[in-house]
């Protein structure tokens, strides 16, 4: 019997008035990969914002189980600490906060709250180093402010990045390939493939099918008008490429 | 002949809340005087020597053409239209309104000020309350003397079909002249309306006039009015004017003023943005030499939530003159997600010109985003060379660089009649 | 002066953050109360002053009688009466120490606690000289001896009147004259202590120097007044702290930095500033206004101002930049932080008069609780400043919604060939940024502190390492209660 990671039972959400997600479940094992695939403005970033509990966005019913505890009552810091990890389509800038003080702060965070010692600077130096070197992130990179004046691809690294180093149990994937070339998601989906293992999941949510060519769901949600309307295997994904989402999308 | 302040004998003397509002602006001003060095509002523009001068009233109305025989005055004090675009144009003559008759539309309303108020309950309620005449000295002048003027009603939901023009025309004369107009410019909900503004003079260039001007602009929720106006008037002037608006929810105040001349000028303009997403768009330019000094002065006022207000100011500054810019943006406490700004950018043309430039933020609110920009400078060498190397004589270079440069802020006005008519004042004379 | 216990007068919730918040407990030779001509000649007279220098200061008395106290600024604070203040107040001792031997233990106690281990800096051969000013009179000038070998100057003002009156008499005032403003004359008259210092041609100083302020007994006015002299092709690096003990009534600081640079000299001036600001309610709390002028008066002169402000209940201070030699450049780099009451009015004035001159100013404001903060800049090219370049950024930061951020720069040109550039903006932090952080797992008030500090950090990084550590640490205190 798998171990769930996340359960959402019947969950409606809604942002500055505006009900986005309406009677979704899905219940998501250890070690699983899912896709929600789905339409433009179907609501799939409010999905992860909710996920994630970012302020302005309310949850009118419904119930998020997080590793069997209620996710709804935790602050957003709590739920990154717990091990959620949300890659993030357009990460927003800090100005002035080099990535490395900004990651010692966030890795620190985590480990006090999993009673681990917190790692000194120069620990912490060397394990940033040596997953930046994997993901061909410079030392020069690490030492800029967080995501400004950063390409999108390198975005999209230091975001990797911080997952490799974080450890989260369970990452979201926000359009991640959106702004990318072709190297630069193939980079991403080897770094994301490389944290996954038995005691994790994923959940990749994306437009087009061509990132899980490099990351390979176990189940495929078709996700339109607030809530899932098919699931299927990996499979489902190639057949969306070719039929698209019309037939999902009701008539206005 | 006096003082600025005189005691004549006004029309409506009889009518106690109007006389009663004059003797408030007497008393203020007599009380504050003209602003002193030392009047942090009045810093870099200093009327002093005002107070030497004799000055003219005329309260008689009627109209007594005092032009010399090069008068050009059958263009404008005849019935023709003086403006280069389809307008319904209204004529000041000396600061005396000509009655003509308008075909105006259905729900737009224009009279003289003292018509409207003998007749007109509603601008009791409008005359003297968009400002504090303690803050202004000379809008409490121009209180005192409470007579000339129009008053513009614009009924729910009208948008009238052509710009409402007003037009004054000053004519040369030898003795110095002040008048004082007071224009009440109300839009009910949801109207729309254009109003152009136009300060112009013909004769002798060195004619001393004082134009004391004060427009009290009332905008309701939804309404929208586009405020143009063009400040040309004689090199020896004094050209004062305030405009005080005040915008309802929704409501929408765009502006935009064009100062070519006088000696000493300012057009202050001070918005209150007092209700939810209420907005403004307040630019100007200003294109001087000689001896001027002229100066624009912004006061916006975010008393709401999610009010937005951008100001693009832009001056060439030659000769001796003086360009003044000085803005401020205040945001009120709880008057959150508003968005304010402001960028002033001059150009010097002559070592002895002068910019003086003072943008203010006074900001109450956290959830807001404010920013103001300044710069001067003088034109980019580099580009002239490049022009002269391609043939282009070094005056006809510059012209044509002054005159980009103010390009910008001019086609941010939204009519194309207008835009095409400010372009052309704003060129090299 | 009545004895008192070795603790905080005030322990509350706030005022224990405060952490310089001690009084020491040492008897102090205390002038009577109030200000009138017989008290400036007391002063002069217990520091046994020349005659010119005493009459300098009766000049500025009899100018001060015909002064108001300035009122443009954007700050409401209790009438100050002049009269109810001790203008003199020095650390009983039976003669001027020689060395730190023979300083009172229980003051080299204090400096301690201050983070100013004068000894121990001394035993590590040191990097820092220090000068450090306990209520009105200079305390000790560490690695005098040191600096002499080298023929810098660095001692106390007193002494400085005493041993280089040419130096003193030719340059005290030359900057900030007596007629200057209201607080600079009162200073010109009462001034009892600071610090001076010169650097003779050709010399760039070993290290840094370091004054620390400290204003300890009841009631005191402190007015210490600087005095830095670079000659030609010199170089020094000053650092100024500043602390106060926890006071119920309002303490009043009024102090002046004149420093005087020539020919392709250059003088760095660090400050932070960490005067009590008062509780939470804004009770209590110095007064500091505070005139700081250079005046680059040879070629290629400069002169760079960097100054974290947290502490002070009012803060008017306005360190400027007299670009009068050619070439010559001023920068002005300042962090402000109010909190709970704290009222700040604070910015710079660069007066370009040489050609080619030019000037930098980054200013970056935090207001927070009920503060209020002013950025007041004056940028001013005469006609004479052909070439002149100034480049002014000023941003300001909201947390909270019952703070107030103003911004009020002055810019007048009268030279074409001159180019300014001024841009300022205010914001708050951004929903986006704080989840981005606890997005991470970073919590709420260690995310406002990361952004803030990321927000300063163009001016942070001006600042000597140790100084620029201890100045985020003060940045971290100021704000803490500030995020709900």
């Amino acid at each position: 019997m798998k171990t769930p990671i996340l359960e959402i039972e019947d969950l409606c959400a809604r942002v500055a008035d505006k009900e986005i997600i309406k009677g979704f479940s899905l219940t998501i094992n250890e070690g699983e990969v899912h896709a929600i695939m789905g339409p433009n403005g179907a609501g799939k970033s409010t999905l992860s914002y909710v996920l994630c509990g970012k302020p302005g966005y309310e949850v009118t019913s419904g119930k998020i189980l997080f590793k069997g505890k209620n996710l709804l009552r935790m602050t957003p810091e709590e739920r990154a600490r717990e091990g959620m990890f949300l890659i993030m389509q357009y990460p927003v800038d800090i100005p002035g906060v080099p990535v490395t003080t900004f990651l010692k702060h966030a890795v620190n965070a985590v480990r006090k709250h999993q009673n681990l010692p917190e790692l000194d600077t120069m620990e912490f130096i060397k394990l940033v180093r040596e997953e930046g070197k994997k993901l061909g992130i410079s030392n020069d990179m690490l030492k800029r402010p967080v995501n400004v004046g950063f390409s999108g691809g390198e975005k999209k690294r230091l975001e990797t990045l911080q997952m490799a180093i974080l450890k989260p149990r369970f990452a979201i994937l926000d359009e991640a390939d959106s702004g990318l070339d072709i190297d630069a998601m193939k980079v991403v989906a080897d770094g994301v493939n490389a944290e996954r293992n038995e005691h994790n999941a994923l959940l990749v949510i994306t437009h087009y099918q061509r990132l899980l060519n490099y990351i390979v769901p176990d189940f495929v949600h078709v996700f339109a008008d607030g809530h899932i309307v098919k699931s299927g295997g990996k499979e489902l994904a190639t057949e969306l490429e070719e039929t698209g989402y019309a037939q999902f999308v009701k008539e206005k | 002949m006096g003082g600025l302040l005189q005691n004549i004998k006004l029309p409506g003397d009889d009518i106690p809340w109007l006389e009663g509002l004059r003797e408030k602006g007497r008393c203020v001003f007599a009380g504050k005087g003209l602003p002193t060095a030392k009047t942090e509002a009045w810093k870099y523009t200093r009327p002093r020597d005002l107070q030497a001068d004799d000055f003219v009233l005329e309260t008689t109305a009627g109209h007594e053409c005092h032009c010399g025989s090069n008068c050009d005055c059958e263009k404008t004090c005849g019935e023709g239209s003086v403006m280069p675009f389809e307008a319904y144009e209204l004529h000041f003559e000396n600061g005396k309104l000509q009655h003509e008759h308008l075909h105006l539309p259905q729900g737009v309303t224009v009279m003289p000020l003292m018509d409207a108020i003998l007749q007109n309950e509603d601008i009791r309620g409008r005359l003297g309350k968009s400002f504090d005449l303690q803050d202004y000295p000379f809008a409490a002048l121009n209180t005192a003397y409470l007579e000339e003027g129009v008053f513009i009603n614009i009924q729910e939901n009208i948008s009238p079909d052509k710009p409402l023009a007003i037009i004054n025309h000053t004519h040369a004369r030898h003795d110095n002249l002040l008048f004082n107009l007071r224009n009440v410019i109300v839009l009910e909900k949801n109207s729309r309306a254009t109003i152009v503004e136009a300060y112009i003079y013909s004769g002798a260039e060195k004619s001393r006039y004082f134009a004391n001007v004060v427009n009290e602009i009332y905008i309701g929720r939804g309404a929208e009015v586009r405020h143009y106006k063009l400040q040309n008037d004689a090199y020896k002037a004094v050209h004062i004017s305030l405009n005080a608006v005040k915008v309802k929810a929704g409501g929408n105040y765009e502006a935009f003023c064009l100062q070519r001349g006088a000696d000493l000028a300012r057009n202050e303009t001070h918005v209150v943005l007092a209700e939810e997403k209420a907005r403004a768009k307040v630019d100007a330019a200003y294109h001087i030499a000689g001896w001027a000094t002229v100066d624009t002065t912004t006061d916006i006022e975010h008393l709401a939530p999610e009010t937005t207000s951008e100001q693009l100011v832009k001056g060439v500054a030659g000769g001796n003159a003086r360009g003044v810019f000085q803005g401020k943006i205040h945001i009120a406490p709880h008057a959150v997600k508003t968005e304010g700004n402001q960028l002033h950018k001059a150009l010097l043309l002559t070592d002895e010109a002068e910019i003086d430039c003072k943008p203010e933020l006074e900001i109450f609110a956290d959830d807001v985003k404010c920013s103001h920009g300044a710069a001067s400078g003088e034109l980019d060498e580099e580009q002239l060379f490049y022009m002269r190397a391609r043939g282009i004589g070094e005056d006809e270079a510059r012209r044509i660089l002054i005159d980009a440069y103010l390009e910008d802020v001019i086609n941010r006005i939204e009519e194309p009649a207008v835009r095409d008519w400010i372009a052309e004042q704003a060129r090299q004379k | 002066m009545a004895k008192e216990n070795n603790k905080p007068e005030i322990i509350d919730e706030s005022g224990d953050k405060y952490k310089y918040g001690f009084v020491t407990d040492i008897a102090a030779d205390t002038a009577p109360r109030g200000l009138s001509e017989d008290i400036i000649r007391l002063i002069s007279a217990k520091k046994g002053e020349p005659e010119w220098l005493l009459e300098r200061r009766l000049k500025a008395f009899e100018f001060w009688k015909t002064m108001s106290e300035p009122s443009w600024a954007k700050l409401t604070y209790d009438k100050i009466n002049y009269q109810d203040l001790y203008y003199y107040s020095a650390p009983k001792q039976k003669a001027a120490p020689k060395s730190l031997e023979e300083v009172d233990p229980e003051l080299l106690e204090t400096y301690a606690k201050l983070g100013i281990p004068l000894k121990e800096q001394e035993a590590l051969a040191g990097v820092v000289a220090v000068d450090a000013v306990f209520d009105s009179v200079s305390v000790a000038t560490t690695y005098r001896a040191k600096l002499a070998e080298k023929g810098i100057i660095f001692c106390s003002i007193s002494e400085a009147v005493k041993n280089h009156p040419e130096l003193v008499q030719k340059y005290l005032g030359s900057v900030v004259p007596y007629t200057d403003n209201f607080f600079a004359c009162l200073n010109s008259a009462v001034f009892t202590d600071g610090s001076f210092v010169y650097i003779p041609k050709g010399v760039k100083c070993p290290m840094e120097l370091s004054t620390y302020f400290r204003i300890n007994a009841k009631n005191t006015g402190q007015f210490e007044r600087t005095l830095i002299i670079a000659d030609e092709d010199s170089y020094v690096s000053y650092l100024e702290g500043c602390t106060a003990p926890q006071r119920d009534e309002n303490q009043l600081h009024a102090a002046i930095v004149e420093i005087v640079i020539l020919k392709n000299a250059e003088v760095k001036y660090s400050t932070v500033q960490n005067w009590y600001p008062g509780d939470k309610d804004g009770k209590g709390g110095v007064y500091n206004f505070v005139t700081k002028r250079a005046a680059c008066r040879g070629e290629n002169s400069k002169v760079s101002w960097t100054q974290v402000e947290t502490g002070s209940a009012v803060t008017w201070k306005y360190p400027s930049c007299i670009l009068q030699g050619d070439n010559s450049s001023g920068e002005f780099y300042s962090v402000a932080i109010t909190n709970n009451r704290q009222q700040a009015d604070t910015g710079t004035k660069m007066i370009h008069i040489g050609k080619n001159t030019t000037s930098k100013i980054i200013s970056k404001g935090i207001s927070a609780g009920r503060s209020n903060q002013t950025y007041r800049g004056l940028v001013k090219v005469s006609p004479g400043a052909g070439n002149a370049r100034n480049y002014s950024q000023c941003d300001s930061l909201l947390i909270g919604d019952a703070c107030g951020s103003h911004t009020v720069p002055y810019i007048e040109n009268r030279n074409k060939t001159a180019r300014l550039e001024h841009e300022a903006t205010t914001s708050k932090i951004s929903d986006e940024q704080l989840f981005y952080c606890l997005q991470r797992g970073i919590g709420a008030e260690e995310a406002v502190s990361l952004i803030v500090n990321g927000f300063c950090k163009e001016v942070m990084q001006h600042l000597p390492l140790e100084f620029a550590i201890e100045a985020a640490k003060l940045i971290n205190i100021s704000l803490e209660g500030s995020v709900g």
